[in-house]
């Protein structure tokens, strides 16, 4: 059959540009014939793609015939006969029969009859009838217009959402996905409903068209998802050739968005209120209008590039997209910089990803960080991975944006620096591309990039550290026995802080689920659990047990006796400082950290000791936010408090600070009466948000008790709490005191006269510390 | 014919597959489940609190084998997937009435 494409066929359209026209009119040529041998009385219309003349090697043939009513007898025999012959021919004919009135109603959930009529050509037939439908469609398309917009916007938007609203997949659709030949349809729809000034995407829709046709020819029918296998036959350098494509399909992706922006209605009463609440969000740089920024001096753009850098902030901040006058002038940027201050800011909020789309969008990441053209549509193939790179390095934010697990939602909310791990995302994958060992060859990359941005060294450290770990925990957790003790001390040497250990299990989260949408199965959520879980345990117990062991007749004994944990998580020049501060005998050390301060203290360890200091720290109404203590082989006391001051009294009272200080040292030295100072603050009254739990248990560490206690955070708590220990005879070991919103996450280890305590003091102490939490 | 279905331990199943490619076994479906048996979930104390994990990750691997390889088969997954603690796993066997290769139609063991 001359219509199919013959195998020397494909392979000349293969070379040469192929002609959707050119095969329309072979196809018009085709059909005409039939229907002169037939003369059904229609009216023949070509409609869909058909209708545009945009027909492929083995697009389906779309026909309206137009009838004056119900076909039966000879009319409907004539029909049959002409779209037999039609069949015969080869050609994958589609045809529906209505009426004039028929083509001029809405279908509620089945609008191609409608959409498709928009591209309705004439070919052949009754012109009464057709003149007929012409009458009736044009007014009923006016009086339609913003149903049918609706209707149509709501298709595409479920449509892109349905393959995740990327153009990115490592194995494209080119007609359905989002940026593939549907979205130029979209556009050309919408126009037509509703005409706009637009680019008509020339060169994008011409590579696109080209894609499809080699893709029918390759298949030997109307196949178009371009498999790795595809690409292979199609391309010589496949990696190269799909950049292009998703390069153009970027464009096309974004045409249709502005497209549906300009158009969509302005939508229900209750979202109109929601967009004219978001106005107020304006500020003296952008404006919120119908739910899009803008720029109220455009100019400025030119004359300060810092600008974009405080709008990628507020639209992180706000979410709200940019109107399209305000990308068009930022895609004129040219240049951009920033430090890492303001790069911070923008990682540091929760819905960055959506700021850092745009920007990629835009090729502001881009100029931002030259490194991340290397990923930029880059394709990595593997049996897991849907995304190409850099659209993968994206979804990981969004992945941390809508984590549904709460167990890994509430380690997020723990983690002190957000920016920090995400910092990490945005670099984890940007040595991809060149060969097996990944993430050595991101650290390298990331390093010279975090140099240029002035990343301090200590941030940098956990940042590279991070990048280079990043598969660490999934391989233990699909590879290892998580109830083997080793793989337990395995996870705590190689991430060395809790801290680290948190953001590396939230990392890992972010990068299995960003894999692709099924990846994060509830099996890996459940065995990641359980390898972070094995980590914590390992840290609780080694710090109760690693002691440090110095050669004998060192000259600073300081250090001696103090949990191993002790060294990971403190700095040489911090290390240096607390020796020296205990060459002091009692001593405290005052420091401003951040918008916090720090109190450190080396005292003789005596019973209230941590009790005292809480409470003075609480009498001055300051807020513990972290605390730590350790006792040394020498019977010393390291006590660590980090403090916010809510009512800023240090700050605006300097001669505070000594007072502050003073009294610490006095009751380091058993000096305070705390009660008389304790009385002076009424405990305010609170709302409890968290229930508390408290839990005692002698199995974890081999000489202590250990106490673990979640509560809602307020002043005075861990003074009360130590109070509680101390008042019940037991000696505190070990601290660690966390606080994250309104949560406080306290553990101590406790000793009453050098053993555990036994079951009936743990029953009684529980009931104090439960009271105490209230 | 015999359709072997074991579950084991995640952490075992490159060591599985292993031996099964030495004694030159190369097929398999491997899937990634979650359940238990006598072992039955455990508490677990995060934070202070304790909750039970009832369905606990497991690895679930399937292979169709002549009649004469079955004590082979079995011998070698036992062997590599025994830790000796609770939760090694499980394998079931059943018998397979057909196999058919798609790809050309053979038949029988042909088809494995």
């Amino acid at each position: 059959m001359w219509l199919m494409p013959s195998a020397s066929a494909t392979t000349i359209a293969v070379k040469a540009p192929f002609s959707a026209m050119a095969r329309t009119s072979q196809v018009d040529e085709l059909v005409l014939a039939a229907f002169t041998r037939t003369l059904p009385p229609v009216a023949l219309l070509a409609v869909g793609g058909y209708g545009r003349r945009e027909l492929f090697p083995y697009s389906d043939i779309d026909l309206l015939l137009v009838v004056e009513g119900p076909p039966t007898g000879p009319v409907s025999d004539s029909i049959s006969e002409f779209l037999r012959i039609l069949w015969d021919a080869g050609l994958r004919v589609s045809q529906s029969v209505h009426t004039p009135a028929e083509c001029c109603e809405i279908h509620e959930g089945n609008l191609e009859l409608t959409i498709s009529l928009l591209d309705r050509r004439f070919l052949c037939g009754r012109p009464a009838m057709h003149s007929t439908l012409e009458r009736l469609f044009a007014p009923f398309l006016v009086a339609e217009r913003r149903n049918i917009i609706q209707h149509l916007s709501r298709m595409t938007r479920a449509r892109h959402a349905k393959f995740g609203n990327t153009i990115h997949h490592l194995e494209p659709n080119v007609k359905e996905h989002p940026g593939g030949l549907r979205d130029l349809h979209v556009i050309h729809w919408l126009h037509t409903l509703k005409p706009f000034e637009w680019d008509p995407l020339d060169q994008a829709r011409a590579a696109q068209f080209d894609v499809r046709a080699r893709l029918h020819h390759h298949f030997g029918r109307d196949n178009n998802l371009l498999s790795f296998e595809a690409q292979d036959s199609l391309s010589d350098h496949p990696g190269e050739w799909m950049r292009e494509y998703y390069r153009n399909a970027r464009h096309i992706h974004r045409a249709a968005q502005l497209a549906l922006d300009l158009c969509e209605p302005p939508g229900a009463g209750l979202l109109l209120q929601f967009r004219d609440w978001r106005s107020r969000l304006s500020n003296t740089e952008f404006t919120v209008s119908r739910d899009r920024v803008l720029l109220r001096q455009s100019a400025q753009l030119e004359a300060d590039h810092a600008i974009v850098l405080r709008l990628m902030l507020f639209i992180a901040r706000h979410q709200i997209p940019l109107a399209r006058d305000t990308e068009t002038r930022l895609s004129r940027v040219r240049a951009l910089s920033a430090t890492w201050t303001e790069i911070k800011a923008i990682l540091a909020l929760p819905s960055c990803g959506f700021a850092l789309r745009v920007m990629a969008d835009l090729g502001l990441l881009q100029m931002l960080i030259p490194e991340w053209a290397r990923i930029d549509c880059l394709v990595v193939r593997d049996f897991y991975h849907r995304y190409t790179v850099d659209e993968h390095t994206l979804v990981t934010f969004q992945a941390l944006e809508r984590i549904a697990s709460k167990r890994f939602r509430t380690l997020l909310e723990e983690i002190d620096q957000p920016a920090i791990l995400r910092l990490a995302l945005l670099f984890h994958d940007i040595g991809k591309g060149e060969g097996a060992g990944h993430a050595e060859k991101s650290v390298l990359i990331a390093r010279a990039a975090f140099e240029r941005f002035r990343v301090p060294e200590d941030e940098q450290a956990t940042v590279l550290f991070l990048i280079e770990h990043h598969l660490d925990l999934y391989q233990v957790m699909t590879a290892r026995d998580l109830s083997d003790p080793s793989t337990a001390r395995q996870i705590a040497e190689s991430t060395g802080t809790l801290e680290r250990l948190k953001l590396l299990t939230v990392m890992t989260y972010a990068d299995i689920s960003a894999v692709n949408p099924d990846a994060m199965t509830p099996w890996r959520l459940e065995q990641l659990w359980q390898t972070y879980l094995a980590g914590i345990a390992e840290f609780t117990r080694e710090l109760e047990t690693d002691r440090i062991h110095l050669p004998p007749e060192t000259p600073s004994p300081f250090l001696e006796g103090l949990p191993t944990r002790y060294l990971k998580t403190h700095s040489a020049a911090e290390i240096a400082a607390h020796i020296e501060l205990a060459t002091q005998g009692n001593a405290v050390h005052f420091e401003r950290l951040g918008g916090n301060f720090r109190i450190t203290a080396v005292a003789a360890d005596r019973p209230f000791l941590l009790a005292s200091i809480s409470g003075v720290l609480a009498s001055f109404g300051l807020n513990i936010l972290k605390a730590e203590a350790f006792a040394n082989a020498r019977g010393q006391a390291l006590d660590t408090f980090v403090f916010a001051d809510p009512h800023r009294t240090l700050e605006l009272n300097p001669e505070e600070v000594d007072r502050l200080r003073d009294t610490v040292l006095r009751a380091l030295q058993g000096k305070v009466d705390l009660a008389k100072l304790m009385d002076k603050r009424r405990r305010p009254e609170t709302r409890t948000r968290v229930t508390p739990t408290v839990s005692l248990a002698n199995d974890v560490s081999e000489t202590c008790t250990l106490i673990e206690i979640v509560a809602e955070d307020r002043p005075a708590l861990l003074y009360d709490l130590a109070n509680a220990i101390s008042s019940a005879g037991a000696n505190i070991e070990v601290v660690l005191i966390d606080t994250e919103a309104h949560r406080a996450h306290d553990v101590f280890y406790v000793r009453a006269g050098g053993r555990k305590l036994t079951a009936e003091a743990m029953g009684l102490l529980k009931e104090k510390l439960l009271a105490a939490c209230r | 014919m015999k359709k072997i279905e074991a579950i084991i331990q995640p952490h075992k199943i490159e060591e599985v597959k292993e031996a099964l490619k030495g004694i030159g076994i190369d097929g398999m479906t491997i899937t990634e489940v979650r359940g238990h048996g006598r072992q039955k979930g455990h508490k677990e104390v995060y934070r202070g609190m304790e909750y039970q994990v009832d369905l606990l990750p497991k690895v679930k691997l399937e292979l169709v084998i002549t009649d004469a390889r079955v004590e082979e088969v079995i011998r070698t997954i036992v062997t590599s997937a025994r830790t000796g603690k609770i939760g090694d796993g499980k394998i079931f066997i059943f018998d397979v009435a057909d196999a058919i290769r798609i790809r050309n139609d053979d038949r029988g063991e042909g088809a494995l």
